[in-house]
């Protein structure tokens, strides 16, 4: 490879991966330094991702709900009255379909624990909360990433109410969690 | 090793976008239908078998964890399989395992696929957006950066197997075509039903040669399930029991190059060979009544009449030129309209084929029944030119 090939190959990796042409070049001069650099191990960048238009089928109207009027809503069972949230359109022990029910917006927490280190994706973020929380008037638990200055302050048993994003996407992180105060 | 029955059959209309139902919301109507169908409760039931192909197309890895939640099958024991497009295939396999070896006696056999949710904004629709994700499962050294498909990998199959024996030729495959599209007419679950003339084939668009349009088979979203019973549970619980008679698996070199030649599917032709021999078949189009083979392309249901020793290898265009594979004919092949007709829900599709073939012994199958129906043919494949094959005989 020629200098010119070599500044091309840079420019390519860095417009497509976003990775700084310094780092490459740091690498590239690292992996031909060696001993016997034709024989050592080559390292390429790559991504694999797929592109979606994800439909919530059955669950449409709980991000919607959520979305266009800052409302949770749980999938309550006719037969046995059990109220799910995360909502469910069949309820797995009666086998029948469940009915929306708008919820408070207020629970408890379950279970709950602090994350120092996390993905890629939220590793700018720590530390923050990862809790289920057990709303009020459900039989189940949902989990949130609570936003709070006082980590420590959380803890099972604290009561919360939801909170709701100005930029909603349709999404369960739409809403996050506070404590009552 | 025991004896093992169908004895419920469920699965939802296969359609092009399921919109209103997740995947898991899919495979619960499939598994509400099989628990009806069979006349008991979901707890009866010892253990599940997951096929389902793409983690992408579900946008979901561990999907089946998901889908035995929603069904309601919490602390039973369960596993998922994924052999590419036999995935349903070989979930039946692994289900026969579960009740043939004596560990359970009740077992779930649930196929679910949703490629759709998949989508490329650019030029406003899924299916580029499938394959890329379908590609995914192409080797992604040496063959995913070449940008084939799976109709190429088929395609260079069926060209070798026309080089070398004159067919099939583009007429017999337009046929094979026109079949499946009418049989799926009489199919009330099928995703495609057509009345095409040979003409109309030839006439649609190239996709990847010689595969035209209607050669190829659709994407399709949802489920399909059966529930397998041991003998004593089975005569029990059900008065139209169909039996696993034969069954038959093999798995090729993924590479087709590590293979002796690409013009013939060894691997289907090994687990067609093993099935038979089990349910002790010497003369296929004597023995069967009807076949469900995996139709992802005309061409190549015309290679898996070969394959299934329907015909010397190298004959396989002269029964459907002969007629021998149409729904009058002495063994009609794909009566559910096939993947091509009624469609093709990766994870769900050898259990549709089973479902199909469960209909036709037990009488059910209607306008298409295929009368007298007494032995049936199951042949699910997958994978890189034909890696993975399963074949089923079932008997009422």
């Amino acid at each position: 490879m020629n200098s010119a090939e070599r500044e091309a190959w840079y420019r390519y990796q860095h417009e497509k991966y976003g990775i700084p042409v310094e780092h490459l070049r740091r690498e590239f001069e690292e992996e031909l330094s060696g001993k016997n650099p034709m024989d050592a191990p080559l390292e390429i960048p790559d991504k694999m991702e797929v592109v979606f238009k994800y439909s919530y089928g059955g669950q449409s109207r709980f991000f919607r709900e959520l979305r266009e009027n800052k409302t949770l809503y749980g999938a309550e069972c006719p037969e046995c009255g059990k109220v799910f949230c995360p909502p469910r359109s069949n309820c797995h022990t009666c086998y029948q379909p469940t009915q929306w029910k708008k919820l408070a917006g207020t629970g408890t927490i379950e279970a709950c624990t602090v994350q120092h280190y996390t993905t890629s994706s939220f590793i700018k973020k720590v530390p923050f909360v990862c809790a289920y929380v057990k709303l009020d008037g459900t039989d189940s638990l949902l989990m949130t990433n609570m936003e709070v200055d006082d980590v420590a302050g959380v803890k099972v048993g604290t009561k919360v109410k939801a909170v709701y994003r100005e930029l909603r996407l349709g999404a369960i992180t739409d809403v996050y969690f506070k404590p009552l105060d | 090793m025991r004896d093992v029955a169908i004895v419920g059959i469920g699965t939802t209309k296969f359609k092009s976008r399921w919109l209103e139902k997740t995947y898991y919301e899919l495979a619960f109507d499939a598994a509400k239908m099989a628990f009806e169908d069979a006349g008991i409760d979901k707890d009866r039931v010892d253990s599940a078998v997951y096929g389902i192909y793409n983690d992408f197309f579900q946008r979901q890895y561990q999907p089946d964890a998901f889908v035995h939640d929603y069904l309601g099958l919490g602390l039973k024991p369960m596993v998922r399989v994924n052999s590419g497009g036999a995935t349903g295939g070989a979930a039946l396999r692994i289900g026969y395992q579960e009740v043939a070896s004596g560990l359970q006696d009740v077992c779930l056999v649930l196929g679910v696929e949703k490629c759709a949710d998949t989508y490329n904004y650019e030029l406003q629709m899924a299916t580029p957006e499938v394959l890329r994700a379908i590609l995914y499962t192409a080797d992604m050294t040496y063959d995913n950066p070449a940008g084939r498909t799976a109709a190429s990998g088929f395609a260079l199959a069926v060209v070798a197997h026309r080089d070398k024996y004159g067919n099939p030729t583009e007429e017999q495959m337009a046929k094979v075509s026109v079949k499946n599209h009418f049989n799926a007419t009489k199919n009330p679950v099928a995703q495609s039903p057509k009345v095409l003339t040979v003409q109309d084939v030839l006439d649609s668009r190239m996709i990847v040669e010689p595969f035209k349009f209607y050669d190829n088979c659709l994407y399709t979203e949802g489920a399909s399930a059966v529930i397998l019973a041991s003998k004593k549970v089975a005569e029990s619980i059900s008065d139209n029991p169909v039996w696993i008679s034969g069954l038959g698996a093999s798995v090729d070199y993924v590479m087709p190059g590590n293979r002796p030649s690409i013009h013939t599917f060894e691997s289907s032709r090994l687990a067609a060979k093993k099935a038979y021999e089990m349910a002790g078949i010497t003369n296929p189009v004597e023995e069967l009544d009807l076949a469900e083979l995996h139709d992802a392309f005309t061409g190549t249901e015309i290679m898996a009449y070969e394959d299934c020793f329907f015909c010397e290898e190298g004959r396989g265009g002269e029964l459907i030129d002969d007629g021998t594979v149409l729904p009058d004919g002495r063994l009609p092949v794909n009566l559910s309209g096939g993947l091509i007709g009624c469609g093709h829900a990766v994870g769900a599709t050898g259990i549709m084929q089973t479902y199909e073939v469960c209909k036709h012994l037990r009488g059910e199958a209607g306008e298409r029944q295929r009368q007298g129906a007494r032995k049936g043919l199951v042949q699910s494949i997958g994978g890189t030119l034909c890696t993975w094959s399963i074949c089923l005989v079932l008997e009422r």
